[in-house]
């Protein structure tokens, strides 16, 4: 990556700290994929927001979940678009659709597969790696999702 | 529709006022559409505006409001209109107004003005230098989302970024779901290619592009082609709206803005969130302007949307009523959306697919083209004309009727 790359996209590493989403990275940081869920109805509530989408309640906790769900939809990327994503080309990313409640969909890079492997509807489950990005400093344990195999 | 048997929850339409009849759309002008021009968006605009009101006859000094785009950098808005015409005049002034889904509620906003005796002569003005900026833009246009800092915690560091990759994941969705075939999103490239190839004004005037063609390029962003997706470009456009009283009196064929709607989706512009994951919030929106103009869908006979990607252009043909939700495929494949012979004329300038990248305001100005019966592909008879906008967070439908 060229310098002016790096100078244009100081960090794409997101702040870990950020409070909407800071659960999110303590749960990635212990192997767990959380999202907050409404302490009144149990909602899941996806992305971070500041009330309950059934309920309208305002308190939420990061909930664990088991980190698995299917493949909602995808896309291939095959020519860069954006320059620190060109070392990964071709890379599938896409959402998946969480197996707690299938409305939460997380936006995910698929790892540990080819893309002709996915379709929709693929059983799918996290896998926590470092995110990081060449050229760039640092580094942050994060949800991926690759195709669950064995037989549940 | 066999899908649509309870109406939608996932967003709502915007609570408009009627403004049916309150004002027309007396001239219009487009800048010089191109790749990268080296000119900023003021001075593009500057040259729209300047064409608009050659259009309409009428003098700078006639201009008592403004409507462009606020908070996109700099665009030709009531500082830019004193300076470059050399006037200390008062101008109406909104940011409010512009392209995408805005092309289509400026009217509105003019119907505004126009009743509170704010303004009676108003332009509506976009313009473009993304091609020129291109390279200090992160994704290109994508830097609009790459700074929404949810989208730069949860999907862009994920590769889920920009908007090719957003819109090729809905395309692959809608093709599950409906059985979408890549070959009906290429007739829709391909009919807005066949309309540039016969406009003066389009980027891609010179460049034929076959269904074959279509099939044989390589994927950008699987399912999606290059083709599938928008051109970059400098340009720009405005149009020039005042009563139907002052409109009588100028040299043109006024054009009647009979309906405005603008529904929005209550996930905003995370459209990985968005419930209804394969349609627009045109389903709020178109309802809600052919209410306030007394028409269907039926009624309409030249569509203009926002064509950021094959697959927006399918889903508004289903979301606007054109036909049931799943069909937009059928319906726009083959010869569908031509101008000559197809069911509905869609996108006769070739859209922001082959056209040029202004954002929709294009768009406007083709309609009123249309209804004025001097397109360069003129749609037969064609007395209502439709334009969709759309940003992904808004979608808005406006209503225009040959006097």
């Amino acid at each position: 990556m060229s310098a002016a790359v790096r100078a244009s996209h100081p960090s794409l590493l997101p702040d870990p700290t950020w409070e909407p989403l800071r659960g999110f990275w303590v749960g990635a940081a212990a192997g767990e994929l959380r999202i907050p869920r409404c302490t009144a109805c149990g909602a899941f509530c996806w992305y971070p927001r500041e009330r309950c989408r059934r309920c309208g309640a305002a308190e939420f906790a990061w909930a664990a979940t088991r980190g698995r769900g299917t493949v909602f939809s995808f896309a291939v990327v095959r020519r860069a678009l954006y320059a620190p994503f060109a070392p990964l080309v071709p890379y599938a990313t896409g959402l998946v659709a969480l197996e707690e409640d299938p409305a939460v969909r997380v936006a995910t890079r698929f790892v540990d597969c080819e893309p002709a492997e996915l379709r929709i509807d693929l059983p799918v489950h996290a896998v926590f790696r470092a995110l990081e990005f060449p050229g760039a400093a640092g580094s942050l344990p994060a949800p991926f999702f690759t195709p669950t195999r064995e037989t549940r | 529709m066999a899908r649509a048997a309870a109406a939608p929850t996932w967003g709502a339409a915007t609570p408009l006022e009627d403004v049916s009849g309150e004002v027309a759309i007396v001239g219009v002008g487009e800048a010089d559409h191109s790749g990268p021009s080296g000119r900023d968006a003021v001075a593009i605009g500057a040259q729209a505006v300047e064409r608009a009101l050659a259009d309409a006859g009428l003098a700078p000094e006639d201009v008592d409001g403004i409507l462009y785009r606020g908070g996109i950098g700099p665009q030709f808005d009531e500082h830019a209109f004193r300076a470059h015409f050399g006037t200390r005049k008062e101008l109406f002034a909104s940011p409010d107004g512009g392209a995408m889904s805005w092309a289509a509620t400026a009217p509105y906003l003019a119907a505004q003005a126009i009743r509170a005796g704010k303004a009676r002569v108003l332009v509506n003005v976009f313009a473009v230098d993304w091609a020129s900026r291109r390279g200090q833009m992160a994704g290109g246009p994508g830097v609009f989302h790459a700074q929404e800092r949810m989208k730069a915690s949860l999907e862009v560091p994920f590769g889920w970024f920009p908007q090719p990759v957003y819109f090729a994941t809905i395309a692959r969705r809608h093709m599950h779901e409906y059985g979408t075939t890549e070959a009906q999103l290429g007739a829709i490239a391909v009919a807005c290619r066949r309309h540039a190839n016969r406009h003066p004004t389009a980027v891609l005037r010179d460049k034929p592009l076959s269904l074959d063609d279509y099939l044989g390029r390589p994927m950008l962003v699987d399912p999606l082609r290059v083709e599938d997706c928008c051109l970059i470009s400098d340009g720009g456009a405005a149009f020039v709206m005042t009563t139907p009283e002052r409109a009588a009196d100028l040299r043109r064929l006024p054009v009647r803005v009979l309906g405005v709607g603008e529904g929005r989706s209550e996930t905003g512009t995370y459209w990985s969130q968005q419930r209804d994951f394969t349609s627009t919030p045109q389903v709020f929106s178109a309802p809600a302007a052919y209410a306030m103009a007394d028409i269907g869908a039926a009624d309409v006979d030249v569509l203009a949307t926002y064509d950021p990607f094959t697959i927006v252009a399918l889903m508004q043909l289903e979301d606007m009523g054109f036909c049931p939700k799943g069909e937009g495929g059928a319906f726009a494949e083959g010869k569908g959306l031509h101008f000559d012979g197809g069911r509905l004329p869609y996108n006769t300038h070739g859209g922001l697919l082959s056209h040029a990248y202004v954002l929709g305001i294009a768009h406007v100005v083709e309609l009123v083209r249309q209804l004025r019966g001097e397109a360069a592909n003129q749609a037969a008879g064609a007395e209502i004309g439709v334009y969709g906008g759309y940003t992904g967070a808004l979608a808005s439908t406006l209503v225009l009727g040959r006097p």
